[in-house]
């Protein structure tokens, strides 16, 4: 948040859809999660309390595309409780976490059979009738959203309802948010409606920020992400990278070492062989 | 079938919940680990020995004498042999091992693993043709068939020089595909894994040659060679060791000091640092002993590759799952 390069800017491209989701707006009812289950046909979870307040859900995964993170900040990092409360939601915050459908996507770019696919509203799907379980994809996701189904060995993650897309529906999840915390959209009018809302909760005295642009949630090459957030507290409270990267940026320099330390290796091999020809002629 | 989810998070008990949320969420992971587990170490493992043998007899075949017969034959076949179960490995360690030539529809130059399929599918090819070359030179083909001479008009020198960049690309690609993900022990040392996966190849290639050659006379010569490489290797892995440990930092570095993973790095140090030892004091004890420590520095070797193949393997897992280390890995990086 230091750096204000980049702030409130994004290389998606101009006809992308994404989803914008206001935190400040998030009553943490998971209609969300539930819808997103329904329209999507995905199997149900562990069943069981996690001692993690109203979070029962706990994470991303193959089967839960969308994940609503509770966070009770009844006391600073000192332990202190805070002598002043936020305007408007007594300091308990609520996420409504989902894949950012990135506009450079890591999983994308990982992915060896192609399965992974931009579709024409520049949201990241895997195709299932492509997808072999070769599981790259879930550790080259810098925020953890792909990941392995047990039940039938492949990578799933939320496909931004493109069945619904399709057929001129926006997705589940922003169709049931009954806030619209989760708002769909064209990515460039929902960053403008973004910037407006940032502004005038900043001018209500609230500390917010938006999560998403390359300056923060969108860096290090992602270019900014289609999926993007508006946040009261730094992004680590939420379990989100600040300043992620992608990993692909690292594919031609380990490459160039790597080809550096060959050709180290190949000359002190082949200089290995040559002196035991001329040591043994003596 | 994978365990199904559940959720370890790490207060301490008395503690409220809060405190769990103050500088990350419940303690809970930012990523999503890997699913590798034995098959991807034992392939990491048989990759780095196939594709340093292959380098180590096509080396031998450019610019060794006659005296480096015995490498060329040995690597060859060692090349060969130890890159045979590497795709049965890679396919079951699939969710779906059905689908495994899907892995064919594309080539990605910004995806180490598809580059990995088509490296690997390149390393096959030249080193059955040098497999059938050998085979043909050693009389194993007979005499007289269609196969047999076929196999010895294949240019051997040619087959040897062709051979070398996809055996060097075997034995280094997998560290560069580890550093392109989001686990912060891997990304961290994205530079130094291919360079120090390397080494540790050619060391336990050189290694295995040496025992595989035997203290026979007539390959005295082609051992000696061999296990001047294993020594050079073995230096430059114990010096990426060390850049490893050093600069992955306190936090990103706690896989490789803690636990089970963190056992078998410092046994991968231990036993490059014993091998090379051993190899040096060799050089100076009397002929019977010089022979049974060098047979010990060779096994040292050749497990110190099993032991640091597993340490990033399994030290990767610990790291993903630490949300310190992405949140110091997402916060340095810029």
């Amino acid at each position: 948040m230091s750096s204000t390069t980049g702030v409130g800017r994004t290389r998606a491209r101009p006809g992308a859809f994404g989803f914008l989701t206001d935190t400040t707006l998030c009553i943490g009812c998971k209609a969300c999660e539930v819808a997103c289950k329904q329209w999507n046909q995905l199997p149900m979870d562990d069943f069981g309390f996690t001692g993690m307040s109203y979070d029962n859900t706990g994470d991303l995964g193959a089967t839960t595309w969308r994940h609503v993170a509770f966070i009770e900040r009844i006391a600073d990092r000192e332990g202190r409780r805070p002598a002043r409360l936020q305007p408007f939601q007594s300091n308990w915050l609520m996420l409504s976490d989902v894949c950012k459908h990135c506009v450079n996507a890591g999983c994308m770019e990982a992915c060896p059979t192609g399965a992974i696919i931009r579709t024409e509203f520049d949201t990241v799907v895997i195709q299932q009738d492509i997808c072999n379980g070769c599981g790259y994809c879930v550790p080259a996701c810098p925020f953890g959203v792909p990941a392995l189904s047990p039940l039938d060995g492949k990578a799933h993650k939320c496909t931004l309802c493109y069945d619904r897309l399709r057929d001129g529906l926006e997705p589940a999840c922003s169709k049931a948010c009954p806030t619209d915390a989760i708002q769909f959209g064209p990515v460039h009018a929902l960053l403008d409606r973004a910037k407006a809302r940032v502004a005038e909760l900043r001018a209500q005295g609230v500390e917010a920020h938006l999560y998403g642009d390359e300056a923060l949630g969108g860096t290090g090459g992602i270019g900014g992400l289609n999926a993007f957030f508006i946040l009261t507290a730094p992004p680590e409270v939420y379990n989100l990278p600040a300043k992620p990267e992608l990993p692909q940026r690292r594919v031609l320099p380990g490459f160039l070492t790597s080809a550096l330390a060959a050709l180290v290796l190949g000359i002190a091999t082949v200089l290995a062989f040559r002196r035991e020809k001329e040591g043994h002629r003596a | 079938m994978p365990e199904l989810r559940t959720w370890r998070h790490r207060r301490a008990p008395g503690e409220p919940v809060s405190a769990e949320t103050r500088e990350s969420y419940y303690g809970l992971p930012v990523i999503h680990g890997p699913h590798w587990r034995w098959p991807i170490v034992f392939y990491f493992v048989l990759g780095g020995l196939a594709g340093g043998s292959a380098v180590l007899a096509a080396a031998a075949r450019l610019v060794g004498g006659d005296w480096a017969r015995p490498i060329v034959r040995v690597g060859r076949y060692l090349a060969f042999l130890a890159m045979l179960p590497g795709p049965l490995l890679l396919i079951v360690d699939l969710g779906r091992p059905e689908r495994f030539h899907h892995m064919l529809r594309v080539v990605k130059f910004r995806s180490p693993m598809s580059l990995g399929v088509w490296g690997l599918i390149g390393f096959t090819a030249t080193a059955f043709l040098s497999l059938l070359r050998q085979a043909a030179t050693d009389g194993l083909l007979g005499r007289a068939n269609v196969v047999a001479r076929l196999a010895r008009r294949l240019p051997d020198r040619i087959l040897a020089g062709a051979s070398l960049v996809p055996a060097f690309f075997l034995a280094g690609y997998t560290g560069v595909l580890l550093g392109a993900t989001a686990v912060p022990l891997w990304a961290r040392n994205a530079l130094r894994l291919g360079p120090l996966f390397l080494c540790s190849a050619l060391s336990s290639a050189a290694a295995a040659l040496s025992l595989l050659l035997g203290s026979r006379a007539e390959t005295a010569r082609a051992r000696h060679a061999v296990e001047r490489v294993e020594r050079l290797a073995l230096v430059g892995e114990i010096a990426l060791l060390e850049a490893v440990r050093l600069g992955s930092g306190p936090v990103i570095g706690r896989p490789l000091a803690e636990g089970l993973a963190g056992g078998a790095f410092a046994g991968a140090r231990a036993s490059a640092m014993g091998a090379l030892a051993l190899h040096l004091l060799a050089a100076v004890s009397p002929r019977w002993l010089g022979r049974a420590l060098r047979l010990v520095a060779s096994l040292l070797a050749l497990g110190g590759a099993f032991l640091l193949r597993s340490s990033i393997v399994f030290g990767g897992h610990r790291s993903a799952e630490d949300p310190d280390a992405t949140f110091e890995f997402t916060r340095a990086s810029r």
